[in-house]
C-alpha cells in the first residue's frame, strides 16, 4: 500500500498498532482464560494474528473493525468488564470471521508458547536432554507397578475357525466356533 | 545410489513408506534394481524437531484435499482428511509403533460378521495361517517388543494408569506392546531414551521406520535409485494394456517419463487411488485397473477416538514412549456388545499444542481451559477399531480444485456406519469407566483426528469384479501393476495396519522376484 499525501494518514489500515494489539490480547484471554497466566503469551498470540493479517487487507479490516465493534458493545473499554463478561459477549460472536480468526490462530500459538508449556507443566523438547529415561518417565507412584508382559493364559480373543466350504459359521459370542 | 536412466525399463515403486520402502529393500536385496519415486523430501532423523506444529509443517502431507460426509473431520478439518507424512520413509516416520497382528477371523470378515446392511464386507483371499510366516519376518524386521525374544519396554506413567485401570475393570490382555521400538539395542539401533516424541519423528532412531532400516539398506545394495521430491502424476500403458511408464513431476517442477517394466504403487490409500484415477485413458476410461469400479471405494480409516482423563495426582503422560501400552480385551468379535468387530485401546499423549487443537476442535472458554490446566494430571488412550467398508466412502478426483502441479486434488467422502457409531459409543463409555476405576475426576471423549490409518481403496479380492488386486496385490486388470500399501486391505481389522502392510510387502516382493525370474512378468 503506497502513501497518498492527499489523504489523512489515519484513513489507512496498514497494521495493528500496539494499542490495538493489547486490546486484541484482552479478547484472546477471554477466549482462552487462564487467570494465573501472565500477559506475555496472550500478547505474543495477538502479535501473531497482527502479523498474519498484515498481508490481507480484508482480514486486517475484519480484525480492526472487530476490536472496534467489541469496544462499542462493552461501552468503550475492554478492561472495564471482567474476562467472564467479555467471554459471554464473545459467545454471541463465535460464528463471525473475526472470532474465528482469533480462535483458530490462538489455539495454535498460545499452546505452542514455551511460557504456556511451563505454566501447564509440559516440559517441551526432550530429545536434546536425553529423553525422560532418567528424568521421570516412570515416576508415577500413586498406583501399583503394573505387569508389562502379555497375559499368559489362553488367548480367548480368537473365537474363529477359518471357514471350510459349505460350512455354516455363526458368531453369537467369541467362544462359539463353526457348526455344520 | 545407482542411477537408472529414464528410458530404461525399470521396476518403479511409487512411495517409500511401510509398503514402498519395504518392497524397495526386499527387491534390491534380491538383486533387483528399483526406482523409488517419493513425493516428499529426504528428511533425516537429525532434522526432526520436538515442536508439534513445526514438525507437522515440515513432515505432513499438506497438499490440498477436500472432504465431505457426516464425519466431524468435514467440519473441523475440511482440507485435512488425513494426517500422513510426505517425506522419504512416508508415514513410518511419524507412526507410533503398535504392531498387533490380525486375528484369524479378521481376514474373513464377511463370513465372520455375516451380511451387514450398508457394508461391503468381503473375505480376504488370504488367511492368517498363510500370513503367519510373513508376520514373523515383519516383526523381526521391525523389532516388535514381546516377540521373537525382544524385551518389553518398561512401564511409563501413562501406561501405569492404563494398566491399573484395565486390571480394575477386569481386562487381562494388557502389556507395553507389541511395539516396534527398541527396549534394548537391536538391529544396529539404540534403546529408547523415552523421549516421548513419535508423531514428530524419532530423532533417536530407536523406533523402526523405513527411513532408518529399509531405505539405507536398499541404498547400500547399490541398486536403489531413490528420487525424493518426485510426484507421480500418471501411469501410462502400452497397446496391450500393460503399464509401461510413470510420468512424474521432478524436484525442479519438470514432467519426466520413467519407463517401467513393472509399477508398484504405495502412495497411501488416498494418493494411490488418486494416481490410478489420474491414469484414465482411452483404454481405461474409468481409471487404471478400475474395471470393477472399486478404485477409490470402500475407504476405511479405522474407528478411532481418544479418551483423556484427569486425576488428582500427577501423570505426566508426555514422558516416555507414546503408544507403549495396549489393551486387547475388546479386540474380539462379540456381538453381545451391539456391534461387529473389535477395538484396541492404546496409550496416547499429545503436547499442549496438539491437545489444544484436537481435544474438542473449536472448543474454547473456561470448560476447555480448565481441562488444559490439568495437563500434567492427564492420562490418555486411543481407541482403534475396525470400521466397516462402504462403497460410498470413497476417494474421487475433485476436478474443481487443483494442487500445486495443476492436478485435480483427492476428495474424500466418509460417513460413519451405524456399526462404527455403536462401537465408538461403547468404547467411549467403557474407557471412561476404566479411568474412573483409578480415580479419574473428569474426562473428554475426543473425536477422531484426521485419519492416520487410510485403507481399502484398491482392495484385494478373489474375484476381479469384487476388487482391484489379487492375493499378491497384483491388479486384476493390469498384469505388471501392483499395489503395495494399505489400499489393498479388503477389510480393516482392529489392528494398527503397519505390521500387516510390511508383512504383505515382504510377501509381495518374494512373489515379484519369482515372477521376474521365471519371465512371467
Amino acid at each position: 500500500m503506497t502513501f497518498d499525501s492527499t489523504v489523512p494518514s489515519g484513513s489507512y489500515l496498514n497494521s495493528l498498532d500496539e494499542d490495538a494489539t493489547a486490546k486484541l490480547a484482552r479478547a484472546l484471554r477471554a477466549i482462552f482464560p487462564h487467570d494465573a497466566l501472565a500477559e506475555g503469551p496472550y500478547l505474543r498470540s495477538a502479535e501473531a494474528i497482527a502479523a498474519n493479517v498484515s498481508g490481507s487487507p480484508h482480514q486486517l479490516g475484519v480484525v480492526v473493525e472487530g476490536i472496534r465493534s467489541l469496544e462499542a458493545l462493552v461501552g468503550g473499554d475492554l478492561t472495564a468488564i471482567t474476562i467472564d463478561d467479555l467471554s459471554g459477549i464473545l459467545r454471541h460472536l463465535q460464528q463471525t470471521e473475526f472470532f474465528q480468526i482469533m480462535l483458530t490462530s490462538t489455539v495454535v500459538t498460545l499452546y505452542s508458547d514455551p511460557e504456556v508449556w511451563e505454566f501447564l507443566g509440559y516440559e517441551g523438547y526432550s530429545s536434546d536432554k536425553g529423553g525422560y529415561i532418567d528424568r521421570g518417565f516412570d515416576d508415577l507412584h500413586w498406583l501399583p507397578e503394573p505387569r508389562i508382559t502379555e497375559y499368559e493364559g489362553d488367548d480367548e480373543l480368537v473365537g474363529y475357525v477359518p471357514p471350510v466350504p459349505g460350512l455354516q459359521v455363526s458368531f453369537d459370542n467369541t467362544k462359539k466356533v463353526a457348526t455344520i | 545410489m545407482s542411477a537408472i536412466a529414464n528410458d530404461e525399463d525399470a521396476v518403479v515403486i511409487v512411495g517409500s513408506g511401510a509398503g514402498g520402502g519395504t518392497l524397495a529393500y526386499e527387491l534390491t536385496s534380491k538383486g533387483i534394481p528399483v526406482v523409488v519415486l517419493e513425493a516428499g523430501p529426504y528428511i533425516k532423523n537429525e532434522d526432526y524437531t520436538n515442536d508439534e506444529w513445526e514438525a507437522f509443517t515440515r513432515m505432513a502431507w499438506t497438499d490440498n484435499r477436500t472432504n465431505s460426509g457426516s464425519w466431524r473431520i468435514a467440519r473441523d478439518f475440511p482440507n485435512l482428511p488425513a494426517w500422513t507424512v510426505k517425506a522419504v520413509g512416508g508415514s513410518t516416520s511419524h507412526w507410533s509403533g503398535a504392531t498387533p497382528r490380525f486375528k484369524p477371523h479378521e481376514f474373513k470378515a464377511r463370513t465372520a460378521y455375516g451380511h451387514v446392511d450398508g457394508a461391503t464386507l468381503l473375505d480376504w483371499p488370504i488367511d492368517l495361517p498363510e500370513m503367519a510366516r510373513w508376520y514373523d519376518k515383519a516383526e523381526i524386521a521391525m523389532g516388535s517388543t514381546h516377540r521373537h525374544g525382544r524385551k518389553p519396554l518398561p512401564a511409563n506413567n501413562n501406561y501405569k494408569v492404563l494398566a491399573e485401570g484395565a486390571k480394575r475393570v477386569g481386562y487381562k490382555y494388557y502389556a507395553t506392546g507389541p511395539y516396534a521400538t527398541n527396549a534394548e539395542e537391536y538391529d544396529g539401533r539404540p534403546a529408547s531414551i523415552q523421549d516421548g516424541f513419535n508423531f514428530q519423528g524419532d530423532k533417536n532412531k530407536s523406533k523402526w521406520s523405513t527411513l532408518v532400516r529399509e531405505i539405507p539398506r536398499a541404498e547400500a545394495t547399490g541398486l536403489l535409485d531413490l528420487r525424493p521430491n518426485s510426484h507421480a502424476a500418471q501411469i501410462t500403458h502400452d497397446a496391450r494394456g500393460r503399464a509401461d511408464a510413470v510420468l512424474y513431476i521432478d524436484e525442479n517442477g519438470a514432467m519426466r517419463r520413467q519407463r517401467a517394466k513393472l509399477v508398484a504403487v504405495a502412495a497411501n490409500s488416498i494418493e494411490t487411488p488418486r494416481l490410478l484415477l489420474l491414469s484414465a485413458s482411452a483404454m481405461f476410461p474409468d481409471g487404471l485397473a478400475n474395471s470393477s469400479g472399486h478404485v477409490g471405494r470402500n475407504y476405511m480409516r479405522h474407528l478411532t477416538g481418544s479418551t483423556f482423563a484427569q486425576f488428582d495426582q500427577p501423570v505426566n503422560m508426555f514422558r516416555g514412549e507414546t503408544m507403549a501400552g495396549v489393551i486387547a480385551d475388546e479386540s474380539k468379535h462379540d456381538t453381545s456388545r451391539g456391534f461387529s468387530g473389535g477395538y484396541y485401546m492404546e496409550t496416547i499423549s499429545l503436547g499442549p499444542a496438539f491437545l489444544g487443537k484436537f481435544l474438542d476442535p473449536g472448543a474454547w472458554g473456561r470448560g476447555f481451559t480448565s481441562f488444559m490446566e490439568g495437563y500434567a494430571r492427564t492420562a490418555g488412550l486411543w481407541i482403534v477399531g475396525e470400521d466397516l467398508p462402504q462403497e460410498t466412502n470413497r476417494v474421487t478426483l475433485n476436478a474443481a480444485v487443483k494442487d500445486q502441479h495443476g492436478l485435480p486434488v483427492a476428495h474424500v467422502h466418509y460417513d460413519d456406519h451405524p456399526n462404527d457409531k455403536a462401537m465408538r459409543d461403547y468404547a467411549f463409555a467403557h474407557t471412561a469407566a476404566l479411568y474412573e476405576s483409578v480415580g479419574a475426576t473428569r474426562h473428554y471423549s475426543t473425536p477422531p483426528y484426521p485419519s492416520t490409518h487410510n485403507l481399502g481403496t484398491s482392495r484385494m479380492s478373489a474375484r476381479s469384479e469384487d476388487g482391484v488386486v489379487d492375493k499378491w496385490g497384483r491388479a486384476h486388470d493390469v498384469p505388471n501393476l501392483f499395489i503395495s500399501d494399505g489400499s489393498v486391505f479388503t477389510t480393516g481389522a482392529a489392528a494398527n495396519p503397519t505390521l500387516t502392510i510390511v508383512a504383505l510387502a515382504i510377501r509381495q516382493a518374494d512373489y515379484i522376484a519369482t515372477q521376474l525370474a521365471t519371465g512371467d512378468l
